[in-house]
C-alpha cells in the first residue's frame, strides 16, 4: 500500500506491505535504523517515537494509522545545525548512555516530557519512563540527565 | 592535569545519543538471505521422522540444512557436548534440529514450518537430586567419551562436574558444637534480558567465514564456529560492533555457526535474529540452585565448623559451567572466620536451556545462602546481626578456604563503618511496629585474569590507535577506562583515541568483557603497550629534535627533552616524520593476572582455583513489606565498594547502580520457573523486569584503596554491584516480617505465606 507520512520534518512517500507496523516501516523500508526492535510485543520501548508529539511504541503500531502525520525518531531530536540536543548532551555527561540501545527510546520519551513543561521531580521524570526498559543503567543516572537539561533550559542556557 | 579520576564523556557516546550507533541487528549486508531455524517443541525426546522435501520446494528458499549437512562432530567450550544440529535425541526445548536460509523472514519461517518433524516425546530429567540417582535416564550416555582440555575433573553420567573440599576438623566441630544451624537456600534462574535480541550477518568469502556478531568474546565464538564447522580457528574471522548489552549470555556462540554453515551452503550472506521470546528460550540464563548450610555454633556465640552441599543446574550442554562449582567453596569461608568448612558442589546436566553466565555467576545465590544463614544464627543466639558479623570478619591477611591470604580483607571492616555512618544500625534494625527490616550483606569478589593483548599505533594526524578485541559491554570499560589511561599515557584528549571495532584477524587475543577484567587486565596490557610504543616514539623523537631517546618525555601530545621546554616537537609532526622514514610506529602489550598464593590440595574438581585481585562489599537495604499485597518496597539501599582507583566516578557510579537494579529485578521481580523442563515464563510481558519506579537511587561509597598491580591502583568494578543484593534483600524483609525468608526470587505470594504461617516470631517488629 502507498503510505504518505512525515518523519523529523521531512515527507516520505513509500509503498509498504499491507500490515507493516510503523517500526517496520522506520527499519526496514527507510533504514532509519535508530529507533530499535528489542521485543514486538508493546513491552520494552525500545522502538518509541513521537507521533504528533506524542510518544508511542511504534512496533505495535500499524503504519497506515501514521498515514499524513508528523513522526519523530531520535534522529529528529538534534538541532537544525546538527549540534546535540540539550537532553542528548546531558544523557551523555551524567552516564545516561551505557550500551545505548534504550537510549534512542528513552531520548524520544523524555524529550517529550521536557517539552510538555511539565515539573521535572525526580518523581516526575521517573514515572515518565515506566515504558521504557534499561538494562544496563538502573535509571538513576538518566533521571539526573533529564533535571540537569530541565535546570539548564529554564536557565537559558 | 590528568584525566584519571576524571567524569570523560564516553567516546562512543555520541553516536549511540544521536541513533548512529550501529549495533549488529542494525547490519544489512547487500545480498544477504534470512535464516530461521526449526527448534525442539519438547524438552526431551528422540527425533522419529525428519524431511525437508516441502520445505525446499518453497518459494524464495535458497538452502534447508540438519545435521546430515554438518560436519559429525561435536563442539564445547570447555566440554565437546554439544552437536549444532539435534539428529537423534532433544535434550531442550529449543534446541536446533534445522537451519533454513530464504529471500525474506517470512519465507525462511515458512519453510520452517514446513518440515515435518516427529518427534517421541520422553519425560524431562529436571530434578537436580533425583538426575543423579541409579536408574535416571542419562541425558548424556556417551558422556564418557566427550573431550576435554581441562585436566581431569569428577564427572559421571547426569553429573556434569563435582567439587569436594573436605579438609580435617568439620567432624570434631560438629562434635563439640553446643547447637548447628542449618538451612536451605533455592534461587531460580535469572535471564539477562539485554535490550538487543542476539542476532548475526555471516559471509563466506575466499574461503574464510566472516561473521558480524555483538559478542562479548570474540575469541570464543571463533572457536566455536570452528569447531562446530571443522575448519582451523583462523578460517573465522569474528567482526564486532556495538553490544547492546550482553552481561555474560553474549560470552558464547549462539547463532553464529548456524548463520556460518547457511553461507558456505547458499555462497551468500545470510542473517539469523533471535525473536525475543526465542531469545529467552534459549538463553544461557544464570543457573537455579539449590544451596544447604549446616554451622556448628558454640553458646558463646562463635562459628566454628561448616559443612554445604550445592547443587546447580547444568542444563543439557556444559558451556563454561564446569568452572562452577568451585565458587561455592570460595564463598562459603570469605568475610567471615567460620572454622573448618566441607563444601560438595555438584553441577548437573537436565533437559532444560544450557545455563551460563550472568553477572556474578552463582556469586549471587551463593551470597544469598551464606549471609540468609549467618541471620538466621544470629537469630538463633538472639544476638544483634551486625555484631554477629563484626565478631567474626575477616581481617588482613585471613584466608579463604582455599588457603588464599587476603592480604587487604581488613578492608571489609572499613566497608562496614562507611555503611554504618551513611545509615546507622541501631535505628534501623529496632522494633518499629511496622512491617519494616533492614539487612546487611558481604561480599569478597574478584577480577578473571585471563590474558589480554594490546596493539597501539602512531597515527600520522597525532592520534592513537588502539588496536584490541577488547570490547565494551555497555559498561564504559573501552570508552571511558582504555581511553582515559591512555589519553593519561600520551596527554592527548580522550577524543584523540582511536578505538577499532573488536576483530579477531586484527587484534591479537583477549578474554572478553567478562568478570570485570576490561580495565583492570586490558588496562595493564594498554600501559605495557603505551611504554613500548613511547620508546619507538623517543627514537624518533630524539632524532629530529637532536637529543639522546633517554631524554626524551612523552606528555601533553608531544615530545620534550628534558629541562629544556623550548625543544618540542608534536605526536603529529613525529607520525608524519616516521611515515616517511621508518613506516608506522606501534607497540604492543600482554598482560595477564599472576596466580595467588593458593592450596592447589584443598579440594577436588576445583576448576576456578581462587579470588584473583579480591576487592570488598558490603550492602545495607531498609525496606517495607505490605501485608495486604505482599509486596516489597526498597526504601534505602546503601552500597560501600572498594574499587582501587575509580578511573571515571560517573562509570564506576553507573555500575554501581544498573548492577544493583539488576540485583533488585532478580530479588524481587525477575522469575524464570521451570516446570517438566518448560520455562513457565516467556515473554517481557511475563518475564518482569524492574522498570524505573522499581528502582531507588543507590547510595555508593567508593572506596579507593590501590591495587598494586592495576593501572593506577584499579580493580574490577562492574560484577560486584549485583553479589550481595538478593542477600541484603533477603535479610531486610525476612526482620520486616519475622520470617525467614529462603528463595530467590521473593514474591508477594512467598511473603503473605510466610506471613500467614503458624510460629511467625512477631517479637522483632
Amino acid at each position: 500500500m502507498q503510505l504518505t507520512l512525515t518523519i523529523n520534518g521531512r515527507d516520505h512517500q513509500t509503498d509498504v506491505p499491507v500490515g507493516s507496523t510503523l517500526l517496520q516501516v522506520l527499519r526496514d523500508e527507510l533504514r532509519l535504523t535508530g529507533t530499535k526492535e528489542a521485543c514486538v510485543e508493546g513491552e520494552c520501548g525500545a522502538c518509541t517515537v513521537l507521533l504528533d508529539g506524542n510518544p508511542l511504541d511504534s512496533c505495535i503500531y500499524l503504519a497506515h494509522a501514521a498515514a499524513g502525520r508528523s513522526v519523530t525518531t531520535v534522529e529528529g531530536l538534534v538541532r537544525s545545525d546538527g549540534v546535540l540536543s540539550d537532553l542528548q548532551q546531558a544523557f551523555l555527561e551524567c552516564g545516561g548512555v551505557q550500551c545505548g540501545f534504550c537510549t534512542p527510546g528513552l531520548l524520544v520519551t523524555l524529550s517529550a516530557f521536557l517539552d510538555s513543561g511539565a515539573e521535572p521531580t525526580r518523581e516526575a521524570v521517573t514515572r515518565s519512563i515506566v515504558g521504557n526498559l534499561c538494562r544496563c543503567t538502573g535509571y538513576s543516572q538518566v533521571v539526573d540527565a533529564v533535571q540537569l537539561a530541565a535546570e539548564r533550559r529554564a536557565a537559558g542556557r | 592535569m590528568t584525566v584519571i579520576g576524571t567524569a570523560v564523556v564516553r567516546t562512543d557516546g555520541e553516536a549511540k545519543v544521536r541513533g548512529d550507533a550501529l549495533y549488529t541487528v542494525d547490519l544489512e549486508v547487500a545480498g544477504q538471505l534470512h535464516g530461521r531455524l526449526l527448534r525442539s517443541p519438547v524438552p526431551a525426546g528422540v527425533i522419529r521422522y525428519l524431511d525437508t522435501t516441502a520445505a525446499r520446494a518453497l518459494p524464495g528458499v535458497r538452502a534447508v540444512l540438519t545435521a546430515a549437512d554438518a560436519p559429525a562432530v561435536r563442539a564445547g567450550w570447555l566440554v565437546k557436548d554439544q552437536v549444532l544440529f539435534a539428529s537423534d535425541r532433544i535434550r531442550f526445548e529449543g534446541e536446533p534440529i534445522a537451519a533454513v536460509a530464504a529471500d525474506t523472514v517470512e519465507e525462511a519461517q515458512a519453510a520452517v514450518d514446513a518440515i515435518v518433524l516427529e518427534i517421541e516425546e520422553l519425560p524431562a530429567v529436571c530434578d537436580l537430586e533425583a538426575a543423579l540417582d541409579a536408574g535416571a535416564p542419562l541425558i548424556h550416555p556417551d558422556w564418557e567419551r566427550y573431550e576435554t582440555d581441562l585436566p581431569p575433573f569428577p564427572r559421571r553420567g547426569n553429573l556434569a562436574c563435582e567439587m569436594v573440599s573436605d579438609p580435617p576438623g568439620v567432624d570434631e566441630a560438629f562434635a563439640r558444637a553446643d547447637f548447628v544451624v542449618e538451612g536451605e537456600y533455592r534461587a531460580d534462574r535469572q535471564y539477562q534480558a539485554y535490550l538487543e535480541p542476539k542476532s548475526t550477518v555471516a559471509v563466506y568469502e575466499d574461503g574464510r567465514f566472516i561473521v558480524h556478531t555483538g559478542s562479548q568474546y570474540p575469541f570464543n565464538v571463533r572457536d566455536r564456529v570452528a569447531q562446530f564447522l571443522d575448519v582451523r580457528p583462523s578460517a573465522v574471522r569474528i567482526v564486532g560492533h556495538h553490544i547492546g548489552g550482553g552481561f555474560g549470555a553474549k560470552l558464547d556462540a549462539a547463532l553464529e555457526p548456524y548463520a556460518a554453515l547457511l553461507a558456505r551452503a547458499t555462497r551468500r550472506p545470510v542473517r539469523l535474529a533471535n525473536t525475543r521470546a526465542e531469545d529467552l528460550l534459549t538463553c544461557p540464563s544464570r543457573e537455579n540452585a539449590i544451596v544447604r548450610i549446616r554451622s556448628a555454633v558454640t553458646k558463646t556465640g562463635e562459628i566454628i565448623g561448616r559443612d554445604v552441599v550445592c547443587y546447580m543446574d547444568n542444563g543439557a550442554y556444559c558451556g563454561e559451567m564446569p568452572l562452577m562449582p568451585g565458587l561455592p567453596l570460595h564463598m562459603a569461608g570469605a568475610n567471615y572466620r567460620v572454622g573448618p568448612t566441607r563444601v560438595i558442589s555438584r553441577l548437573v546436566y537436565t533437559n532444560t536451556t544450557p545455563t551460563g553466565a550472568f553477572r556474578g555467576v552463582g556469586g549471587t545465590y551463593c551470597c544469598f545462602a551464606v549471609e540468609r544463614h549467618m541471620d538466621d544464627i544470629a537469630d538463633r543466639l538472639g544476638v544483634d546481626r551486625r555484631e554477629f558479623r563484626l565478631r567474626h570478619l575477616f581481617e588482613d591477611g585471613d584466608r579463604l578456604l582455599n588457603g588464599q591470604p587476603l592480604d587487604d580483607a581488613g578492608i571489609l571492616r572499613e566497608a562496614f563503618d562507611a555503611v554504618e555512618e551513611r545509615a546507622p544500625w541501631k535505628t534501623l534494625a529496632a522494633p518499629n511496629g511496622r512491617y519494616r527490616g533492614v539487612g546487611l550483606a558481604a561480599a569478597t569478589w574478584l577480577v578473571n585474569p585471563m590474558p589480554a593483548s594490546v596493539t597501539l599505533r602512531l597515527n600520522d594526524d597525532g592520534t592513537v590507535g588502539l588496536i584490541t578485541a577488547a570490547n565494551d559491554n555497555g559498561s564504559g570499560a573501552v570508552h571511558t577506562g582504555l581511553v582515559q589511561i591512555l589519553a593519561d599515557e600520551f596527554g592527548v584528549s580522550p577524543t584523540d583515541v582511536i578505538v577499532n571495532a573488536p576483530d579477531t584477524d586484527l587484534a591479537g587475543y583477549d578474554a572478553g568483557s567478562q568478570g570485570s577484567r576490561t580495565t583492570h587486565v586490558v588496562g595493564r596490557a594498554t600501559q605495557e603497550a603505551a611504554a613500548n610504543l613511547k620508546r619507538a616514539i623517543a627514537d624518533v623523537a630524539a632524532t629530529l629534535l637532536e637529543a639522546a631517546p633517554d631524554d626524551i618525555e612523552i606528555r601533553s601530545g608531544g615530545a620534550h627533552v628534558r629541562g629544556v621546554p623550548s625543544r618540542v616537537v608534536s605526536l603529529s609532526e613525529i607520525g608524519r616524520a616516521s611515515k616517511a622514514t621508518t613506516g608506522t610506529l606501534t607497540g604492543s602489550g600482554n598482560y595477564a593476572s599472576p596466580l595467588p598464593e593458593f592450596n592447589p590440595a584443598c579440594a577436588s574438581g576445583l576448576l576456578f582455583p581462587c579470588l584473583w585481585t579480591p576487592s570488598y562489599h558490603v550492602h545495607l537495604a531498609e525496606v517495607e513489606v505490605d501485608p495486604v499485597t505482599g509486596n516489597v518496597h526498597v526504601l534505602r539501599y546503601v552500597v560501600a565498594q572498594e574499587v582501587g582507583r575509580a578511573i571515571n566516578p560517573v562509570a564506576v557510579a553507573g555500575q554501581i547502580q544498573g548492577g544493583v537494579a539488576q540485583g533488585l529485578g532478580y530479588t524481587l521481580f525477575e522469575n524464570l520457573r521451570i516446570e517438566d523442563g518448560r520455562y513457565v515464563e516467556r515473554t517481557l510481558e511475563n518475564y518482569r523486569l524492574p522498570v524505573a519506579v522499581d528502582i531507588p537511587p543507590v547510595e555508593a561509597i567508593v572506596l579507593e584503596h590501590a591495587f598494586a598491580e592495576g593501572p593506577h591502583g584499579a580493580r574490577g568494578v562492574a560484577e560486584p554491584p549485583i553479589l550481595p543484593v538478593a542477600a541484603a534483600i533477603g535479610n531486610a524483609v525476612s526482620h520486616a516480617i519475622g520470617q525467614p525468608i529462603t528463595k530467590i526470587p521473593i514474591t508477594p505470594e512467598d511473603v503473605l505465606a510466610a506471613l500467614a504461617s503458624p510460629g511467625r516470631n512477631g517479637s522483632r517488629r
